[in-house]
């Protein structure tokens, strides 16, 4: 109860301390690329199936918020939680054959579904406008609107982490023979975290479509997904407030890095080598942070005795 | 302490120099890297050239200009990222570039929102400055002539200079620039009278289109048109000389002089539109400097000439507007009427287009590895 | 789009063509694979480096042909190593996940790529025309082959003998089949792993260096030439990951597949058919046509 109050008051300082437009595009950005990378963290940190192509949910969302509103004149909300549904439909559609896969596999086959799911979007031109992009999106995401839904996000995967369901995606993830000896039915909860996780790409798309006012197949390739990826592994394999913070800090890094743009991507590159060679458990390994709050008091006690 | 005092003096004197003389901030975008960066590093160094001209020259009223240049990696994504940054961070005066239609239009609404004039270096597809609705983008300008004029060009061209009557179509599906070419290509050969017996498309970032070009090559066309741009370019047409295709081959304002180093010869009997003539004498004084400040001969011509008449044009504006509000810019931008500029006389039309500008026709020489001008075509 | 037989025959062509430069890079791909069982995407990097190594030490250096092709092998091998041992070896040592193996892989691409973008700019160029040579050979009914098409066909065919023989005649071979069974046990059994983990890179980083020259030859050389390894690995996958005929099958297949979707059906559908036949692929036969079977592998 203390830390969603706690995660609140974050939420209203985010939404209401006044700051100048660049600054607030940084926020809604920031708030953007964590949901998702809180959904790759459930599949991926969680459930320890490894995806390579969860940028093509996002693209599900975006484009279908961005179809709704721009064609159909639907309102903004409604239309992106229409976003999250179509990404969990195609996710369920292609999870019932693919997710028997285990290892790389699945993580290849992953490679190959987000392509062609961008590789439709691109080809359905009459209907997405292809390759060339989707333009004219009303700028529905407002600041508000975007820590609105990340923190309501962010406070219903905190406590379902912690439910039955969050339990079992671990028990999946640690030992799927013992879990399924265990009374789990590992299949099915493989398959609740993908849907789950693309619910919450599929969100954040709609929100980046609404961000950007303009979608284009080629902003969700492979680079997005090995992004949303290596967030994970960054903030660290099954902690949900290190990918939290972890994408924060990249999205912050990233931006600051904005003036010199050649030397973005090098900085990304480097970035990504010199995590993994120095720290592949990520920030916080597998803890959260309030664990490592309740360690420091633990620590200072022994201390003081 | 007198040293204190007198250099706390200086650096007052130096502030208050500077601040007498506050630069006016011109937003450049440009395609440094990715697809079309042989162009981008063109119009960077075209637009360098003219800033530095106008600057030892005094300056726009009497302030210098100081440029502020995002890459936009030829990526709709960064483009409107770049977009924001200038309009919200940076608050320029206007903002000039980059060639490609596509970037322009995603970045058409950033531009509108945030009351900054866009001058669009060589985008021609006809949405660059109108919306899907016909109605104007009221803060989106360009130099260029367009689409339509271009395809209509080239349709006359093949089909009365060239007496072709059945026209191959090669085109790059993730272009808008290359769409609208090709659409407004079949309407004017169509209505020449002219039938269109192939009509295959390739992906942005295709480097291998033998096998369009053979389906082309079966369908028995007397010329074959490449309305696209970027690397695809030079690859296609050599390319297609490598499955035996000796045919004319016609091309958009794609051109480049750095197609040579990679398709050398098989560039020959390849006819490309222009917007000027790289050989004029007038433009001989600009080349010379490009080759002196960047060290290599001007290549991407085109652009290079565009964007430097570009930065003429918005110096043009700021004095008309008598100060750099980019409000006051742009109604100054839309009003401008018989300018003087290095390539041509600039007049705005209602849709914020070039008024009466002439294409050219320009034909690859293998011998000298130049495209020499051929003829000169306005469309009827 | 008149389906006639000659026209058939140009398109089997320009499969087998691309499907050989294909090739090249598969098998380095592969090879990696077959060691250390992650997909090592810096292979497009490596590929990147021997394009301009060629291209600076002909152009700019005026070295002859064969002294600028040889130059440009060893700076692709070198670059490999480098890699495996600055980045790879000690994530290897610290954890058996190839996950992370396989994003410091991407983080290494990135950088090589950027490299490029950053030192020589994106600008595209291309290899002297007179480098190699070209020509075209009418054959029957209109059906055309270049000189770069028989040009790229022999060179796969000689470096991947030359692999060949290399692997199953040398000590050294022997030493890399037997870590690809079993690298531990190889290891016990007196082979100085870390030296063999090397070689694998450097070999690997050679025949990048080929296909880097061939397509800067036969397409242009820019950063991101790199981007075409996925079709490759694609390749690679299909064939089955680890097996090196597998992986010579798999390019052809997958050139081919390019080929006849663009030429016959939508030149669009061509990738798209390219990612189903990689995921139908998976499900049906994860190990690929030619891979082990293995059924658990993290």
């Amino acid at each position: 109860m203390k830390r969603n109050i706690i995660l609140i008051l974050i939420g209203l300082c985010l939404a209401f301390w006044p700051m100048g437009g660049y600054q607030e595009g940084i926020v809604i950005l920031m708030c953007i690329n964590c949901i998702a990378a809180m959904g790759v963290s459930i599949l991926t940190g969680f459930t320890g199936i490894f995806t390579l192509g969860h940028a093509a949910y996002m693209a599900l969302g975006a484009y279908t918020t961005a179809i709704l509103t721009v064609r159909y004149g639907v309102h903004w909300a409604p239309a992106i939680i229409a976003g999250g549904l179509m990404a969990v439909l195609i996710a369920w559609l292609i999870g019932v054959p693919t997710l028997k896969l285990t290892g790389d596999y699945y993580a290849i086959a992953s490679i190959g579904l987000g392509e062609a799911i961008r590789l439709i979007l691109e080809n359905w031109q009459s209907f997405t406008r292809g390759a060339r992009g989707f333009p004219g999106i009303d700028p529905y995401t407002t600041r508000t609107t975007a820590v609105v839904i990340f923190v309501f996000l962010m406070i219903i995967t905190f406590n379902f982490l912690q439910s039955r369901l969050g339990r079992e995606l671990k028990a999946s993830r640690d030992d799927a023979t013992a879990a399924s000896l265990m009374g789990f039915n590992t299949p099915r909860t493989r398959m609740k975290a993908l849907v789950i996780s693309a619910f919450f790409c599929g969100i954040a798309g709609s929100l980046l479509g609404g961000y950007m006012s303009f979608i284009q197949p080629s902003m969700f390739d492979m680079m997005k997904s090995t992004e949303l990826t290596a967030v994970v592994v960054f903030g660290g394999l099954g902690s949900m407030s290190g990918t939290i913070l972890g994408s924060a800090a990249i999205t912050l890094i990233m931006e600051y890095f904005r003036d010199i743009s050649q030397y973005r991507m090098l900085i990304y590159g480097l970035l990504l080598v010199i995590i993994m060679v120095f720290r592949p458990e990520g920030l916080l390994g597998s803890n959260e942070v309030w664990d490592l709050w309740g360690f420091l008091k633990k620590w200072g006690k022994k201390k003081n005795a | 302490m007198k040293k204190v005092i007198f250099s706390l003096l200086c650096l007052f004197l130096l502030a208050s120099c500077a601040f007498a003389a506050a630069p006016i901030k011109v937003g450049e975008i440009a395609t440094v890297t990715g697809d079309f960066a042989a162009y981008g590093v063109a119009e960077v160094e075209s637009i360098k050239i003219a800033v530095k001209e106008i600057n030892e020259a005094g300056g726009v009223l009497g302030r210098p200009l100081e440029v502020i240049m995002y890459d936009c990696r030829t990526r709709q994504e960064d483009m409107v990222n770049a977009a924001r940054r200038l309009v919200e961070q940076d608050k320029v005066v206007a903002t000039i570039g980059p060639s490609g239609s596509g970037l322009c239009i995603a970045a058409a609404p950033i531009f509108n929102r945030g009351h900054v004039a866009h001058l669009g270096t060589l985008p021609t597809n006809p949405l660059v400055t109108v919306d899907d609705n016909g109605k104007v983008r009221p803060y989106n300008f360009r130099i260029c002539f367009l689409d339509p004029y271009q395809g209509a060009i080239m349709a006359q061209f093949a089909f009365r200079d060239l007496g072709a009557k059945k026209a191959a179509l090669l085109y790059d599906v993730s272009s808008d620039y290359s769409q609208g070419q090709r659409e407004f290509f079949i309407k004017g050969f169509e209505s020449a009278g002219g039938t269109i017996v192939a009509d295959e498309g390739f992906r942005g970032e295709d480097v291998d289109f033998r096998s369009q070009l053979t389906n082309m090559k079966d369908s028995g066309a007397d010329v074959f048109i490449f309305p696209f741009m970027g690397k695809s370019l030079p690859l296609a047409v050599k390319q297609a000389r490598e499955l035996g295709i000796e045919l004319p081959i016609v091309g958009g304002d794609g051109y480049g002089d750095f197609m040579w180093e990679i398709s050398g010869e098989t560039l020959r009997n390849t006819y490309w539109v222009s917007h000027v003539d790289r050989y004029d004498p007038t433009l001989k004084t600009f080349f010379d400097k490009y080759l002196e400040s960047a060290g290599t001969e001007c290549q991407e011509f085109m652009n290079a000439v565009m964007a430097y008449d570009c930065v003429y044009w918005l110096k043009d504006a700021i004095e008309r507007a008598g100060s750099d509000d980019p409000e006051k810019v742009r109604d100054a931008l839309e009003a401008t009427k018989d300018l003087k500029l290095m390539h041509c006389v600039l007049t705005m039309d209602e849709f914020h287009n070039p008024k009466d500008k002439d294409g050219v026709i320009l034909k690859c020489d293998e011998a000298q590895k130049k495209a020499l001008f051929f003829v000169k075509i306005r469309p009827e | 789009m008149a389906f006639t037989f000659s026209t058939f025959i140009q398109q089997v062509i320009n499969g087998l063509s691309l499907g050989s430069v294909y090739a090249l890079i598969a098998v380095g791909y592969s090879l990696v694979y077959s060691i250390l069982l992650f997909s090592n995407f810096a292979h497009g990097g490596f590929l990147v480096v021997g394009g301009y190594a060629c291209y600076y030490l002909l152009t700019q250096w005026g070295y002859s042909v064969a002294i600028s092709m040889f130059g440009a092998l060893i700076a692709s091998g070198v670059a490999a190593v480098l890699t495996e041992r600055l980045a790879y070896k000690p994530i290897r040592e610290r954890t058996s996940m190839t996950l992370y193996l396989l994003i410091a892989s991407m983080g290494v691409n990135i950088i090589i790529e950027n490299l490029f973008v950053v030192t020589v700019g994106g600008r595209i160029r291309a290899l002297p025309q007179n480098t190699f040579p070209t020509g075209i050979f009418n054959l029957w009914g209109g059906v055309t082959l270049s000189a770069s098409d028989i040009l790229s066909l022999v060179t796969a065919v000689i470096f991947l003998s030359l692999l060949q023989l290399f692997l199953n005649r040398t000590r050294w071979g022997l030493a890399i089949r037997a870590a690809a069974c079993d690298i531990r046990t190889a290891g016990l059994m007196g082979v100085n792993v870390t030296f063999l983990i090397s070689l694998v890179f450097f070999v690997a980083g050679v025949l990048a260096a080929v296909g880097g020259i061939f397509l800067s030859v036969r397409y242009s050389l820019y950063p991101q030439l790199g981007s075409i390894t996925t079709k490759a690995f694609i390749a690679a996958v299909i064939g089955g990951l680890g097996s090196l005929p597998g992986a010579v099958v798999g390019s052809l297949i997958l050139g081919l597949a390019e080929m006849l979707t663009a030429g016959f059906i939508s030149s669009q559908m061509r990738d798209l058919v390219v990612y189903s036949l990689l995921v139908i692929m998976l499900l049906i036969r994860p190990a690929g046509f030619f891979g082990k079977e293995i059924s658990e592998k993290i």
